[in-house]
């Protein structure tokens, strides 16, 4: 089992140094996880510790491609007030 | 106590607070001499000093260990930069080389900051090893850091080892329940902890960084953002305990939010404040705590003086072909360091006189007046109305010129043919006045002459080239004979002010 960084990653480097199985590394045009060594922290935290410094949600998703920081769950923003406020915007 | 030339006050004046008499640069008056002399010169610390000496800041810290609701973390951290600000990241090797480069080319670049994109103390071996080098190896340039505080305690002792020339805090709460408000999560002892909790360790750490700084003698600026309905009330409160606890400056700083943004703020309609709502909490503050009234939240990625950037001369393909003998800019950097700072206090020798003479003549009873100025620096009036990026703001009162604040002006007329938009922008500048009685500027237009006088507002081009604080004095007068400044009315006042 393993975690995947996708490309809503802002390349900020938080997670990289914190993971344990050294699985994250620096690519274009983002960050990546090696899925053969990710383990999803078994054994070394009870939390991922990619998921819980990333501060973009969405940018990492677990092994069935669910996102493990869903939409709101970091920023407060509801969805649906930020859809409305880029709708707004576009329109401009 | 007879305080030095720097205080340009008038000695010993009876019965009036020391923020808010004699000349300008009031944000040093409560400093010691020893603190005064490290920040005299010190382009964030005087409105003076940022005219003549520049700072600049390397991106070579994009982790963060929080969220705070004014930041996207897609740019750089809102902390420190404009929002929507992205720096291009670079390595340690990459910043050292950059900073001497500016250094060897700009003589007055004094100071280098790390503050971002992220927090410089969530990275610390890019950070640290970006002031490892540069303490060795161009020990003139004094470095500083901005920090969300969270890793600060474990940070002071590597911090005291460098040439640090100060940390600054950005602090906006000690009251967990209103840093819930503002801080969503932090990251910690592995684990992203939300809400009240999160916020009460930030709170917890900030403090204790700040008291263990001040412990080994390390210069601390506070800086906190104000957020109307959301700790607008509670920093008054903040700047008596940073105060008390040694931090030597508190610096307010107007939220932005904007939609466009994507921050929480932004997306949820919070406002910021408005120029008198922010100026009324920097007074209510400075009773109690010296305030940076000239800060203008300059770009952190901007390199050069106020108000260029010349950061295109410096992009890191450029730099690479450079060759710096750093021994040889560093002599030619202490000739013009030194003739600056002969330049500065001649200058403030010629003010601390007139005040001293203004202390003598007899007191008028008039009110207070806001007028604006047009200057781009060296402390004179040289600036034509429709080209004036920003407005300095000074109060004259019977007690002398206060420097108050800068405000930013839409430039309305670039000279060229691009005016198309004229109309608006010469409006939005007259708005950004509001509450100003006068403005002081090197020349007006016909166009903005009448707008000015309609909207209130004194245009005047007779004291061109002209020190600033003599001309704002010498029109405080001219209305003051005039009769009408007689009586100091409240409701006139606050009317002025708002
Ligand atoms: S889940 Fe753990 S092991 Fe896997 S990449 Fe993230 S930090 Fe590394
Ligand atoms: S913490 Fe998130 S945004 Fe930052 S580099 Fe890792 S995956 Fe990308
Ligand atoms: S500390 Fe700076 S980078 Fe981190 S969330 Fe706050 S504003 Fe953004």
């Amino acid at each position: 089992m393993a975690l995947k960084i996708i490309e809503s990653c802002v390349n900020c480097f938080a997670c990289e140094p914190l993971c344990p199985s050294k699985a994250i590394y620096e690519a274009k045009p983002h960050f990546l996880i090696d899925p053969k060594k990710c383990t999803e922290c078994e054994g070394d935290y009870s939390v991922p510790q990619c998921a819980s410094i990333c501060p973009i949600e969405g940018a990492i998703l677990d092994a069935f491609g669910a996102a493990l920081n869903p939409p709101g769950s970091l920023t407060g923003i509801p969805p649906e007030k930020m859809a409305e406020a880029m709708a707004e915007l576009q329109s401009h | 106590m007879e305080l030095p030339v720097l205080n340009e006050n008038p000695a010993s004046k009876g019965g009036c607070s020391a923020g808010s008499c004699g000349s300008t640069d009031d944000q040093m008056n409560h400093l010691s001499d020893e603190i005064r002399a490290k920040v005299q010169n010190h382009p964030c610390y005087s409105e003076d000093a940022h005219h003549y000496f520049a700072r600049m800041h390397v991106a070579v810290a994009p982790a963060c260990n929080i969220q705070c609701h004014y930041c996207n973390r897609k740019y750089d951290c809102a902390n420190e930069s404009r929002p929507g600000v992205v720096s291009e990241l670079l390595t340690p090797d990459q910043a050292v080389k950059k900073t001497m480069a500016v250094a060897a080319n700009i003589p007055q670049m004094t100071v280098l900051g790390i503050a971002g994109p992220g927090d410089p103390l969530a990275n610390p071996e890019r950070t640290f090893e970006t002031f490892r080098r540069l303490s060795q190896d161009a020990p003139d340039i004094k470095l500083c850091v901005s920090t969300n505080g969270l890793a600060l305690p474990d940070s002071v002792e590597e911090l005291s080892k460098h040439n640090i020339d100060h940390v600054t805090i950005t602090i906006n709460c000690v009251d967990p329940e209103i840093g819930a408000k503002i801080y969503p999560w932090i990251f910690w002892e592995n684990r992203r902890i939300k809400g009240k909790k999160g916020a009460k360790i930030l709170i917890e750490q900030q403090q204790k960084g700040l008291e263990m700084l001040v412990a080994k003698g390390i210069l601390v600026k506070v800086n906190s953002v104000m957020i109307p309905g959301v700790n607008d009330k509670h920093l008054a409160e903040v700047s008596k305990i940073v105060k008390a606890k040694g931090a030597f400056l508190h610096n307010v700083m107007p939220l932005i939010a904007e939609a466009e943004h994507g921050t929480f703020y932004g997306v949820m309609g919070q406002r910021g404040p408005n120029a008198a709502e922010l100026q009324d909490l920097q007074d209510e503050c400075s009773g109690d705590m010296n305030m940076m009234r000239h800060c203008r939240q300059c770009r952190a990625d901007a390199v050069g003086l106020l108000g260029e950037d010349r950061g295109d001369e410096f992009t890191m393909d450029k730099i690479e072909t450079m060759e710096i003998d750093y021994q040889a800019a560093m002599e030619k950097r202490k000739v013009i360091h030194q003739a600056i700072e002969a330049e500065m206090n001649s200058k403030r020798e010629v003010k601390a006189e007139k005040a001293e003479q203004f202390a003598q003549q007899e007191k008028m009873t008039t009110r207070p007046v806001l007028m604006a100025v047009a200057t781009s620096g060296q402390g004179v009036i040289n600036v034509h109305f429709g080209h004036a990026k920003e407005f300095l703001i000074y109060e004259a009162s019977p007690d002398g010129v206060r420097f108050i604040s800068h405000r930013k002006a839409d430039q309305y007329c670039g000279g060229d043919t691009t005016c198309g938009d004229g109309e608006s922008v010469l409006q939005r500048t007259i708005r950004a006045l509001e509450g100003c009685e006068a403005v002081l500027c090197s020349k007006v237009g016909f166009e903005p002459w009448e707008m000015l006088e309609q909207a209130g507002i004194m245009p005047n081009g007779e004291h061109a080239m002209e020190p600033i604080e003599e001309a704002v004095m010498a029109v405080y007068k001219e209305v003051a004979r005039s009769g009408k400044l007689d009586e100091v009315d409240q409701a006139e006042r606050a009317r002025a002010v708002a």
